[in-house]
């Protein structure tokens, strides 16, 4: 193999990725999907961290108390941002109707310490924003109340738990285990599944184009030209996951161990696109290849996140920084398994180069 | 042939030809595959997915306290002496000592806390539904009811404040008739043991398992839960949603844009065109196999999960959707990367168009836009109205119909052979559908066309912008959707001059821009009343429609803007195109924000 030929049919893919304009098809996929993780963010920010929008922070909410005095009236005083109105049903739900409160709870005359529970009706406004704001409020009232009545009827019980006291944190942070947990590993394997996948038209459009004969009449042979394309795809993989890491960092988002992460990237991304090049090899043929791969591509995966210390899971743990240095062993491992892959598919790839390079199946 | 004789040709020959390439090698290794994912499945649900396993890290003095933690894997923890544990505390998110729980001050520190408080109340749940007198450790059930109120989208516009801010003591009066309620029982309907089975099943639960649940509704609960079990509707469903009815869809059309590619690499498709058969019946023919397998599919996966028949009703507009996009695309893409790239793009675009708005499906009306949201809706027994389904499948339907015709009148052969770039290439797409008798007509036409998809676009953007603060929603919202206006009026002018080069006179010009402007006003005014008055009602409705007030006003908005574009056209060539799009977009902007400050004030 003579790497100046590996260069040259690497370099001629990546010119016609760019002059075909599909790199800006990829960049402008995943800033778009950017954005809507970041819709998704605040949308589900607003819906359960109330308190982390200015706007519903300040606000304070009517809510209409029919029925008999219990000590849910106590937990209600505990709270601003929650007014307690007593009334009779009726009206209370017609107000709710017209939004004049934002909630009914209805209170049956159950003494505390009955021997059935003690059934609450809450209403809420369907199909609404205001409701899930709403609830999570008043959901911590009402546990409140259930903690109380676990007190009153504490003789009954048999096993009690260990205690724990929280400190009060204030905002809960909803959105961490999103973030590192699921968004950040995603964006930075997006661009190993693009690669792979592009590695896959890149071989079989040669075989469907019939254009591996004019390609194969230069000096460069059959497995240079798999390389070369091998190694087009496989080097817009770091550089696109590199710009990922960048981007959140500078929406605030910081990420620890960006280096290790590229390693990681890299050689998870090596191995898609072996995979994918050695499905190519086999089916030259477009439909048949990306749906066998695409099949594949899910097995691994699941495959890889049912395993503790899986790659994608390294990726989350270096990113909070909480790796250790177990994280290297991980990546010798794929990396190990990366390189068997390769010397395999340049083995089927010499083999095809040899006995039938343009044959078309 | 008559036209039915000959789209069933085509359809079994699609069929038998789709076979035999597929068949042989692909077929034996697929089923090895499904085999695979099966196997590799139940190994997932039995190991669990590890994805987020020791992100925090946890200090406890206390063996008792670590075991409640134990199960959850995204805890690493540490058993330290108490002394030990505080020197050495800023190593761990969170640590606890002798029953007191310290957590960082840092986003982790804070999620780690939300975590563990999490995992508190289940282990003291668990130890609760353990007690033989099950309501001394529940004693609290809530009946969650919901009211339906008329209000809907006025009242809750993007972050102000929803509805009900009470700052009075006094208690309000509803404005309208009280209806007289009766007062639910004071005791719970359902035996000791249906709640015990039930808390009981709610040890196992997972995300999954939630979804099931909505399926398999009629849980012996009644809708009774606990405290702790009170959650807003999560999102989560609509996500397994897309994975299960969305992702079939969109692999089955795949097939469809690659059978259509496939037509055109080395000009395989030349012995179909010149077939005595109409493009039409060539399209109707190929898409017929698929659009059968993708309803098939779905049936398939209703009758699985055991939901209604009816929730193949939304599906429909969207099956013809992805098959539209998937022949234009195809007809479209110079090479198969191409092809891959344009098609992961599109289908992330539309999976967010259906995906987005359902996760607010039980929480805001902008859900219906989507038509999976009427598919969750019929999932959770509620059902859907002929207007509701009208409302959220009209677009779908008018934009797959105008693909499918811009598809058909270019199933020529200069068309779908040649080697041009992706852009030029659709804007022949475009100028095809231009006549060269009647220009002007096919101009009005066009515009009228292109509503659908702009109204589209302008709903994705309302579903982004709709919950960012008012008035920089607002704003964004005015300036991107007077920019999809400009570009969606000005493409037939731009596709036209690019293609014949003497078209573009002042003249024709003139005539052009009045006639698209004509054009716009009617397809506007045609789909929104038949569709979305629940948006038009809103303030965004007011952004997005202001122009159906006054129909003159508009109308020279229009022509203005298409004016502005076609001047810079003439007079710069392609390359002032994007300029005169800037300048059309900012005097478009400038009208809207004039009328809407104009009606605020």
């Amino acid at each position: 193999m003579n790497a100046r030929h590996i260069g040259i049919v690497a370099k001629k893919e990546l010119l016609g990725l760019s002059a075909e304009k599909t790199i800006v098809f990829a960049i402008l996929l995943q800033v778009f999907i950017a954005m809507f993780s970041s819709f998704l963010m605040v949308g589900l920010t607003a819906m359960y961290d109330p308190e982390a929008l200015e706007g519903y922070s300040t606000a304070t909410y009517g809510v209409g108390y029919a029925g008999a005095d219990s000590a849910l009236i106590d937990e209600f005083e505990k709270r601003d941002d929650l007014i307690l109105h007593r009334m009779d049903l009726s009206p209370a739900l017609a107000a709710l109707r017209d939004r004049k409160i934002a909630a009914v709870v209805y209170v049956p005359d159950t003494p505390p310490d009955a021997e059935g529970p003690v059934a609450i009706t809450l209403y809420l406004v369907q199909n609404d924003l205001q409701s899930s704001v709403i609830n999570v409020k008043i959901k911590e009232v009402l546990q409140g109340y259930e903690r109380e009545l676990r007190e009153v009827r504490a003789d009954r019980m048999t096993a009690f738990p260990v205690g724990l006291n929280f400190p009060d944190a204030g905002d809960a942070e909803s959105f961490y285990e999103f973030v590192y947990g699921l968004l950040i590993p995603l964006l930075v394997l997006l661009p190993a599944i693009v690669s792979a996948a592009l590695i896959i038209d890149l071989i079989t459009e040669e075989y469907q184009r019939q254009t591996l004969d004019t390609l194969l009449s230069t000096p460069i042979t059959f497995t240079e030209m798999v390389a070369g394309k091998i190694a087009a795809c496989f080097a817009i993989v770091p550089v696109q996951a590199g710009a990922w890491i960048l981007l959140l960092e500078l929406n605030g988002i910081a990420v620890a161990n960006a280096v290790p992460i590229l390693l990681h990237v890299s050689a998870a991304g090596l191995f898609l696109i072996l995979l994918g090049a050695a499905i190519a090899l086999h089916y030259r043929e477009r439909t048949s290849a990306q749906f066998v791969f695409s099949t594949g591509l899910v097995v691994v995966f699941l495959l890889a996140m049912a395993i503790p210390y899986n790659p994608l899971n390294i990726v989350v743990r270096l990113a909070v920084g909480t790796a250790g240095p177990v994280h290297w062993l991980i990546l010798l491992l794929v990396s190990g398994a990366t390189a068997l892959l390769a010397f395999a598919v340049a083995a089927y790839g010499r083999r095809v180069g040899k006995i039938s390079p343009t044959a078309v199946r | 042939m008559s036209l039915a004789s000959s789209i069933r040709t085509i359809a079994v020959w699609e069929m038998n030809r789709s076979m035999t390439t597929m068949g042989r090698g692909v077929l034996p290794l697929a089923a090895g595959l499904l085999v695979l994912l099966v196997l590799v499945t139940a190994f997932a649900a039995e190991s669990g997915i590890h994805m987020q396993d020791g992100i925090y890290r946890i200090g406890i003095d206390d063996p008792d306290v670590a075991r409640i933690v134990d199960a959850d894997t995204r805890f690493t923890v540490e058993t330290v002496s108490g002394p030990a544990l505080w020197n050495n505390r800023f190593a761990y998110d969170i640590v606890v000592i002798r029953g007191e729980v310290y957590a960082a001050d840092t986003g982790k520190g804070r999620a780690a806390l939300t975590a563990l408080k999490r995992d508190y109340e289940g282990y003291v749940s668990r130890i609760a539904a353990g007690e033989p007198d099950l309501f001394a450790g529940y004693p609290l059930w809530i009946d969650l009811e919901y009211v339906k109120s008329e209000i809907d989208f006025l009242a809750t516009q993007s972050g102000q404040q929803v509805g009900a801010p009470a700052n009075a003591r006094e208690p309000p009066v509803p404005s309208g008739p009280v209806e007289a309620v009766t007062l639910p029982p004071s005791t719970v309907p359902v035996h000791e043991e249906d709640l015990r089975q039930h808390l009981a099943g709610m040890e196992k639960q997972n995300p999954l398992s939630r979804y099931t649940g909505i399926v398999s509704s009629g849980s012996a609960t009644d809708g009774l839960r606990t405290p702790s079990e009170l959650s807003p509707p999560l999102p989560y469903d609509a996500l397994i949603l897309v994975f299960v009815f969305i992702f079939p869809l969109y692999f089955t059309s795949q097939f469809f844009m690659m059978s259509v590619m496939n037509e055109r690499v080395g000009r395989a498709g030349e012995a179909l065109l010149a077939a005595p058969v109409r493009p039409a019946a060539i399209i109707v023919g190929k898409a017929i196999p698929y659009f059968a397998i993708m309803l098939l599919v779905s049936a398939a996966i209703t009758f699985f999960i055991g939901a209604p028949l009816t929730i193949l009703l939304p599906l429909i507009p969207v099956i013809l959707f992805f098959l539209s996009s998937a022949l234009i695309i195809g007809m479209a893409a110079r090479s198969f990367k191409e092809l891959s790239f344009v098609s992961i793009f599109f289908s992330t675009l539309a999976t967010s168009y259906l995906f987005f708005p359902t996760v607010f499906a039980n929480t805001h009306v902008v859900s219906l836009i989507s038509p999976l949201t009427l598919v969750i809706l019929e999932l959770q027994g509620e059902g859907f109205t002929a207007a509701g389904y009208v409302y959220s499948t009209a677009l779908f339907f008018a934009t797959s119909a105008v693909l499918f015709y811009a598809g058909t009148i270019n199933f020529r052969e200069e068309r779908l052979f040649s080697e041009k770039s992706l852009t030029s290439r659709l804007m022949d797409f475009v100028a095809g559908a231009i006549s060269r008798d009647r220009p002007h007509f096919s101009l009005f036409l066009l515009a009228a066309f292109t509503i659908p998809f702009v109204f589209m676009a302008q709903m994705m953007l309302l579903v982004l912008f709709f919950n960012i603060p008012m008035p920089l929603s607002l704003v964004l919202l005015t300036v991107s959707a007077a920019f999809i206006e400009e570009v969606a009026k000005s493409v037939g002018l731009y596709a036209v001059a690019g293609e014949r080069p003497g078209f573009l006179t002042p003249k024709n010009l003139l005539v052009g821009a009045a006639a698209i402007g004509f054009g716009f006003l009617a397809g506007e005014k045609l789909l929104l009343f038949a569709t979305l008055s629940q948006i038009t009602e809103s303030i965004f409705g007011s952004v997005l429609f202001l122009s159906l007030q006054v129909l003159w006003m508009p109308l020279l908005l229009h022509i203005a803007g298409v004016l502005i574009t076609g001047t810079f056209l003439l007079a710069g060539g392609k390359r002032a195109y994007v300029p005169g799009l800037v300048v059309a977009s900012v005097v478009h902007s400038l009208y809207n924000l004039h009328f809407l400050l104009g009606g605020l004030v």
